[in-house]
């Protein structure tokens, strides 16, 4: 008797997680247009999202259970664009290197100079406290 | 037959299966060198392929998925609220370094891509590269920049950063884990936030509020800057 009542209620949890999810990406894409904002539509939501949450105080379980499995299943969901990448075309040999080159030296120089900023700035504010 | 096979439930379930294998040889390897999206979209363009199905018909076919990646950015702002008060620990080093990099990282790779000749299409796809991939595809929609393109730069940065970031930093004798975090956060999105909660949970946190607020700057300013 007790069990279905349990599986309806985390059913209902999920489903309002879910409107959840729609009701602000129809929010943000609405606060885009009205504003005429060049961002994402989508963004906005997730900007709206965190505000509401952070006046809310905590994640209710049916959000956090959608949206955890929407972000663990994000490869299938872009699987789709990122195949286009076989189906490229009209690229020269130079162009490809160049984004080899761009891709490999840029994220690694970039990597590179976020951790040393951030390393030196984190030794500023607390001289002393190493690494925890 | 073809009409089978250009038919929405056809290419979700090609799909879910190359979802799957990409998957399963990710967990077998253990590299993120073999991030699930490498080996399911090798074998869903194979399948294309040998199918002779055309792309646009296959994009066309999977709609239901592209319509997903609104959902999944909102649902960004879960692992955001959860990772926030981090922030309040060392505000100003955190958002100085997350303002710098945000600017550095597209601008790194735009400038040697331009001094090696690259044509347009390129330095337009490579601006969105410190962007995890779902926002990196509304961004590439908004900036004029082709999707493909685009999910192929942020993967390909993203593999680059969480395999050979960690051992550059400790080669360096950086051993700081919220360090390592938030450079992998901002730099290698999604693969390295997988990453860094591999190295320890202090670092995956680190990594999911860099790579978040990383990812809403970006699609605050670039449309800005590019003018659209």
């Amino acid at each position: 008797m007790g069990l279905p009542n349990v599986t309806f209620k985390r059913a209902l949890s999920w489903l309002a997680g879910a409107f959840t999810l729609l009701a602000f990406e129809g929010l943000g894409v609405a606060l885009g247009r009205w504003l005429e904002l060049p961002v994402p539509g989508a963004v906005l939501g997730m900007v709206l999202l965190l505000l509401a949450l952070l006046v809310y105080g905590s994640v209710p379980t049916g959000l956090a259970a959608v949206s955890g499995l929407l972000l663990r299943s994000l490869a299938l969901l872009f699987l789709p664009a990122a195949v286009g990448v076989y189906f490229l075309r009209g690229f020269a040999t130079s162009d490809w290197l160049a984004l080899l080159a761009a891709t490999t030296v840029g994220t690694l120089l970039s990597f590179l100079l976020t951790a040393l900023l951030l390393q030196r700035l984190l030794r500023r504010e607390s001289p002393g406290e190493d690494s925890d | 037959m073809t009409e089978l096979l250009v038919s929405p439930p056809f290419i979700l379930a090609l799909n879910f299966f190359a979802f799957l294998l990409g998957l399963a040889i990710y967990r077998r390897s253990g590299t993120p060198l073999l991030h699930p999206i490498v080996g399911a979209s090798a074998f869903t363009a194979l399948a294309l392929w040998l199918l002779h199905i055309p792309y646009g018909d296959y994009q066309r076919a999977s709609g239901l998925l592209y319509a997903l990646l609104g959902p999944a950015v909102v649902a960004l702002a879960v692992p955001l609220r959860q990772n926030l008060p981090i922030i309040r620990r060392a505000a100003w080093p955190l958002l100085v370094t997350l303002v710098v990099s945000a600017a550095l990282a597209p601008v790194a790779g735009v400038l040697i891509a331009l001094l090696l000749g690259a044509a347009k299409p390129i330095l337009l796809a490579l601006s969105g590269k410190a962007v995890t991939t779902p926002i990196a595809l509304g961004l590439a929609e908004k900036v004029g920049a082709a999707a493909s393109l685009t999910v192929g730069i942020v993967v390909f940065s993203g593999v680059v950063g969480a395999v050979l970031g960690p051992p550059l930093l400790s080669r360096l004798g950086i051993r700081d884990q919220r360090v390592l975090g938030f450079a992998l956060g901002i730099n290698a999105h999604a693969i390295g936030t997988a990453r860094a909660l591999e190295i320890s949970a202090l670092c995956g946190a680190f990594a999911a509020l860099s790579m978040g607020l990383c990812g809403a700057l970006t699609a605050f300013a670039l449309p800005f800057f590019l003018g659209r």
